[in-house]
């Protein structure tokens, strides 16, 4: 694998790199460490204790514990008092299954600073862990009241309340997050997916002019593409009236001619032309709901 | 008991996509030929980033069912692997509710829960679960895997080179469509490395 080969500067960007962009790169993370700068790491000066932590992370995702617990030890003796070390213990015995004392690390840090989001955070992440869905949900709504312009924590209340399957809660919480990215062509489609999901006539329509609007954001967006696309097929084969209808099904081909564009760049290597025809074809006998 | 066989393909891709999304629920489809329900031919990819919204399932259910269709193969089961490292039982499957429909177009279907707890770099059985539709209901089903010995070894083995990379979902897809979900490269490949064996 080529993060073997890598140098040492080269490593060290590489990993500065997917921090910053926040990745959940942790197998690939883990190796970068352990091949190219584990026997360097003095060398890695004001970098270092970042680096630490981040591979401390990144070897509690791949069970890697002994690792995990070799960079802790550097951190915390470094830092003895820190809350930001606290928080990493908490998480090594988050992993270690030791849910309990982690909670107790965790409401120790919130005792000594209040405005502290990450460990209440953890406490979440710890009901997700146990399975105890609706706890967690609960958990985090407790938060959002103190916390309320944290859109990662309206994000993933969102995915709480989509795995419990209460949609229109999950709607809520995804315009909460669009009113801080008004301009993601990503949030507007997910939302449109919310609301294709729920269904019936009018969310149907408020799911088309989110597609459209993702759509009008990026125009390669191809899951907004489809999502439209089946939102004015389910609209052109309802009971609208017919000037609603007639303009629904040419948007719907306005649509499939976009996606038949995109699809038939790579077409040269895959099959995806019939899956256009497939959709002309199939269409309107379609309707599961998941979950 | 109803009892279901994975060929190599198909077991191959699963453990893959389940390996290659680690911290993510995963699903995709079982298919089989139009004339043994009970053989799983191949398997398709479907899903990593959000199971739990209808649309794409609607795009890729249609789409898959039309290219299965003309390699002469139907639908006939779900798999999954869920987000929650012991969640492994058919009560906790995302989205069975895809299941449920293709009880309602087959008549039967199957399905495959990959179970957390025992995929590893170097497994020592199969590492699934299965069920078969039975009046409404989820019964347990047997399973197996053609050639077992032999494709167990050869997935632990491309676990640990790091293949499950190459696999390709519809997720995959839909961010990009030079990712092709059919997954003909890993096809070629697999076919040439288990000729190997």
């Amino acid at each position: 694998m080529m993060n073997e080969d890598l140098s040492f500067s080269e490593a060290r960007d590489v990993l500065r790199k997917w921090r910053d962009d926040n990745e959940r790169k942790s197998d690939e993370v883990v190796q970068v460490f352990e091949y190219c700068l584990a026997d360097k790491v003095k060398k890695l000066g004001n970098e270092k204790l970042i680096i630490l932590e981040q591979v401390f992370i990144a070897s509690l995702d791949c069970g890697r514990i002994k690792l995990a617990e070799d960079c802790i030890r550097v951190l915390i003796s470094e830092f003895p008092e820190s809350l930001r070390i606290m928080k990493l213990k908490s998480m090594l015995l988050e992993a270690l299954e030791r849910y309990d004392d982690a909670l107790d690390v965790l409401e120790s840090i919130i005792k000594r600073d209040e405005t502290n989001a990450g460990p209440r955070k953890r406490k979440v992440a710890i009901l997700k862990a146990k399975g105890q869905i609706g706890d967690a949900i609960k958990e985090m709504c407790d938060y959002l009241k103190k916390f309320m312009s944290d859109q990662e924590a309206w994000h993933e209340l969102c995915n709480l309340y989509l795995m419990e399957g209460d949609y229109n809660k999950a709607a809520f919480c995804m315009e909460e997050v669009l009113l801080h990215n008004p301009y993601s062509h990503l949030i507007h489609q997910r939302l449109g997916d919310i609301r294709y999901t729920i269904g019936g006539q009018d969310n149907i329509e408020i799911a088309k002019s989110y597609y459209a609007q993702a759509i009008k954001l990026n125009g390669n967006n191809l899951r907004a593409l489809y999502g439209l696309y089946l939102c004015c097929n389910h609209i052109a084969l309802s009971k609208a009236q017919i000037a609603k209808r007639k303009e629904a099904q040419k948007l719907a081909s306005w649509a499939l001619q976009k996606i038949s564009e995109i699809t038939e760049k790579s077409t040269g290597k895959s099959s995806n032309l019939t899956g256009v025809s497939a959709l002309e074809a199939a269409f309107g006998n379609l309707d599961i709901k998941t979950n | 008991m109803s009892e279901v066989v994975l060929s190599q393909k198909a077991y191959i891709k699963m453990v893959f996509h389940a390996a290659k999304y680690p911290h993510s629920a995963v699903n995709g489809l079982l298919l089989g030929s139009k004339s043994n329900k009970t053989e799983v031919v191949d398997a398709v990819p479907l899903f990593h980033q959000c199971l739990y919204v209808t649309p794409m399932n609607e795009i890729a259910l249609i789409q898959v069912e039309s290219k299965a269709a003309n390699d002469g193969l139907q639908i006939i089961g779900y798999y999954a692997a869920s987000e929650n490292f012991y969640d492994n039982t058919i009560d906790k499957v995302p989205a069975i509710k895809i299941a449920d429909k293709i009880v309602e177009n087959n008549g039967s279907a199957f399905v495959v829960v990959i179970d957390n707890k025992s995929l590893c770099m170097d497994m020592k059985h199969s590492g699934l679960k299965a069920w078969h539709s039975n009046d409404g209901k989820w019964a347990k089903a047997k399973h197996s895997l053609s050639d077992s010995k032999n494709t167990i070894d050869a997935v632990s083995l491309l676990l640990q080179r790091g293949a499950m990379k190459e696999l390709n979902d519809f997720d995959n897809f839909l961010d990009n469509t030079d990712n092709d979900w059919t997954n003909q490269n890993l096809n070629f490949d697999l076919k040439k490395i288990l000729a190997m064996h």
